[in-house]
């Protein structure tokens, strides 16, 4: 099969300017919508059709978990990639996970999102007058499509990329994973706290017991050969596992590809800031759908309409109270209608006029790391609150600004992105006290937007790893807060005989090790310099005390949580010295013991959770 | 390939892939500190069990991560 690139430059570890300008486009070729499916409300994005339409709709799949997080950006990279080709495209999230509804934690997720799917390629039709409809499947969604495939006959081709053939093999992988995990757990058991009896957590995700006895007793290579005409089956190179699947397809007579190719590990298990569009497979799915669906186009026209973009969403509540009804409601807003976000509204009737913002951590979406941000602002709406989930430009759904990469940790305009989302909290929600929250990189912006005179009445942070970034500066960077954490690891390497013979080799760059190094010893200096400054009233450049004070003199609350060992602690009492003692109550810290930095254990994230709401709440 | 050799490949080829920086790798490093996190160490194994062809994770008793480099080769090497 020859390797054709689309038409998309793609370079380096951004993506490419044509796929981030197809978004800034009037006339949006994509809508997010919500549609329904047996057990609840389920979100998607349409990708219309923008070349000469086909007889054929696409239904994409996602992996499950931290998977599906570094893969968003990819699988919109599909989406975009089909609709060139005249093919719409439907991008679900199954019940319980991005932006659906929840769904019951007991509950076979593999049974429910298999019928998610068949829901997903009943709604494409219904919606595009397609007749054929191809599901193309990542990882656990790839096995998700072969299961739909044999409930549902409109699916008529499948592209399975690094399909799971053995759901035995899977889930010891991903107990390898907890297991590992579990080296940081304060107590082993504290990561089960959601999970129930017989759950498993990965990386923040939840499978319950059923599910789990489910994928047990799943293998492709003893199931029926799937029911359509023609499967592609891509593996990436440096982790194979279909082959000798592949291979029992083409002999059963069915039309069957097999391609290994480059790109796996760096679009599912690489962090979304590093993550990277898969350009191979890419092409290769390309050419595949060019060259398997019906170029006939004599489509009756879809009747217009328009999508849902609200929801309602049920919360059950703890005392016994019929389920709480919240609106949800997915929304493009700003300057040019370019960011995106989900704002969750409070029960009818609510008075109260507050609202709360959740950022972005890293390049992760609005979803949040675990999905924290959507249980936090269904929760915190369920008391009152008006929760708007957001992206900030060039991050998760929102557009990319012309001339700018996607997926900047710190993009240049994310204060104004901010103000967009605090403006509509204010004018179309009323809200009088504004929140902002944000997990690493969005504690960071949420205190650069109080500190820019933002208007916000309290930040909640948790986890930064810095207090100040210039433009120009890489996420490498951030070693700072290493070396600020175990200055002694880089005394180590500075010394170790290794450590000589890898720099004499021109392998290792000791150098700039030594020069971090020297600085946290300038950094220790410039703090003790940076308290006499304060106390004489002496205000410098950069001080990341004087601004706290600053914003506290302006009525904001600041709330800091730290995951027990985290740099961000160092750092804070470096770079502020003595102020943060001195602003009292109005800055308060916690420390959650047994936490990794994203809080991907169930247990320190319900504690971590249950202090954010606590401090959200508080009226003092 | 010595078992060693291989793990020690594995080890740095995630740690480039994963973008993180890798501590030196001695017997008595912890793994806590080696600089990789949970999900790389799952996709060590993985290729692990590809290259090596078994999987001593892959048992039916309570087992606990391997602190230590050392006992994470020693682990790979008493199983075979």
């Amino acid at each position: 099969m020859s390797s054709v690139l689309p038409n998309l430059s793609l370079s380096g570890s951004h993506r490419d300017q044509s796929f981030a300008t197809s978004f800034g486009e009037q006339g949006r070729a994509r809508n997010a919508f919500y549609f329904a499916s047996d057990g609840g409300p389920l979100f998607g994005w349409l990708h219309s059709a923008t070349g000469s339409p086909r007889n054929m709709g696409l239904v994409i799949c996602k992996p499950f978990g931290y998977e599906a997080l570094c893969a968003h950006r990819s699988l919109r990279c599909f989406a975009e990639t089909a609709a060139e080709l005249g093919i719409p495209s439907l991008h679900v999230d199954y019940l319980g996970t991005g932006d659906s509804a929840d769904m019951d934690p007991l509950a076979d997720q593999i049974s429910v999102w298999t019928h998610d799917v068949v829901a997903a390629v009943r709604e494409l039709r219904k919606r595009t007058s397609v007749q054929q409809v191809c599901v193309l499947g990542v990882r656990l969604g790839a096995l998700l499509a072969v299961l739909a495939a044999e409930e549902c006959k409109d699916i008529t081709s499948l592209v399975l990329i690094s399909p799971i053939v053995s759901g035995r093999r899977y889930l010891r992988a991903l107990r390898t994973a907890r297991l590992a995990a579990s080296l940081n757990a304060a107590t082993p058991d504290a990561d089960n706290a959601e999970a129930g009896d017989g759950a498993m957590e990965a990386s923040g995700f939840l499978f319950s017991a059923a599910t789990i006895g489910s994928l047990t007793q799943i293998d492709l290579k003893t199931r029926a050969v799937p029911p359509v005409a023609d499967i592609l089956v891509i593996d990436g190179k440096s982790l194979p596992g279909a082959g000798p699947w592949a291979r029992q397809l083409a002999e059963s007579g069915i039309r069957a590809n097999y391609l290994e190719l480059p790109g796996l590990i760096e679009m599912i298990m690489t962090a979304p800031q590093f993550a990277q569009v898969p350009r191979e497979m890419v092409a290769a799915t390309r050419e595949w759908l060019n060259g398997t669906c019906d170029t006939k186009s004599n489509l009756a026209a879809p009747a217009q309409r328009s999508e849902p973009t609200s929801t309602s969403i049920l919360m059950t509540q703890d005392d016994g109270e019929p389920p709480l009804k919240l609106t949800e409601r997915a929304l493009f807003f700003g300057a040019d209608n370019r960011l995106f976000g989900i704002i969750t509204e409070p029960r009818i009737g609510e008075i109260r006029r507050r609202g709360v913002m959740l950022l972005n951590a890293g390049s992760d979406s609005h979803i949040g790391v675990n999905r924290v941000n959507v249980t936090l602002a269904r929760e915190w709406a369920s008391r009152g609150y008006v929760a708007l989930r957001m992206d900030l430009g060039g991050l998760g759904d929102s557009d990319t600004r012309p001339g700018q990469p996607d997926d900047l940790v710190f993009p240049p305009a994310a204060l104004d992105d901010i103000a967009a989302g605090v403006e509509l909290l204010r004018t179309r929600y009323a809200a009088r006290d504004v929140a902002l929250f944000g997990l690493c990189s969005g504690a960071y912006h949420s205190l650069r937007a109080a500190v820019a005179g933002v208007p916000v009445n309290r930040i909640l942070m948790v986890n930064p790893q810095n207090y100040f970034w210039k433009e120009g500066t890489t996420l490498e960077d951030l070693q700072l807060a290493e070396v600020v954490h175990n200055p002694r690891l880089y005394v180590h390497r500075l010394f170790s005989r290794d450590a000589w013979q890898r720099m004499l080799g021109g392998r290792v760059n000791l150098w700039r090790i030594a020069r971090i190094y020297a600085y946290r010893s300038l950094l220790a200096m410039e703090s003790k310099m940076r308290d006499v400054a304060r106390r004489m009233h002496i205000r410098l450049p950069n001080d990341l005390g004087s601004e706290l004070a600053q914003i506290y003199k302006r009525g904001v609350r600041i709330v800091l949580i730290f995951a027990r060992g985290e740099p961000g602690i160092d750092l804070l009492k470096l770079q502020a010295g003595s102020s943060v003692k001195k602003l009292g109550g109005y800055c308060r810290i916690h420390i959650i013991d047994g936490a990794d930095h994203i809080f991907s254990q169930s247990g320190p994230r319900m504690i971590m959770k249950k202090i954010l709401s606590g401090e959200l709440f508080a009226r003092n | 390939m010595s078992i060693r050799a291989t793990v020690v490949s594995q080890f740095e080829q995630v740690a480039v892939e994963q973008h993180r920086t890798l501590a030196r790798l001695a017997d008595d490093l912890k793994l806590l500190d080696s600089g990789l996190d949970s999900l790389s160490f799952a996709l060590i194994v993985a290729r692990l069990e590809d290259s090596l062809g078994f999987d001593p994770f892959d048992v039916d008793e309570d087992l606990k991560f391997p602190v230590t480099f050392g006992d994470f080769v020693k682990l790979y090497e008493n199983h075979r």
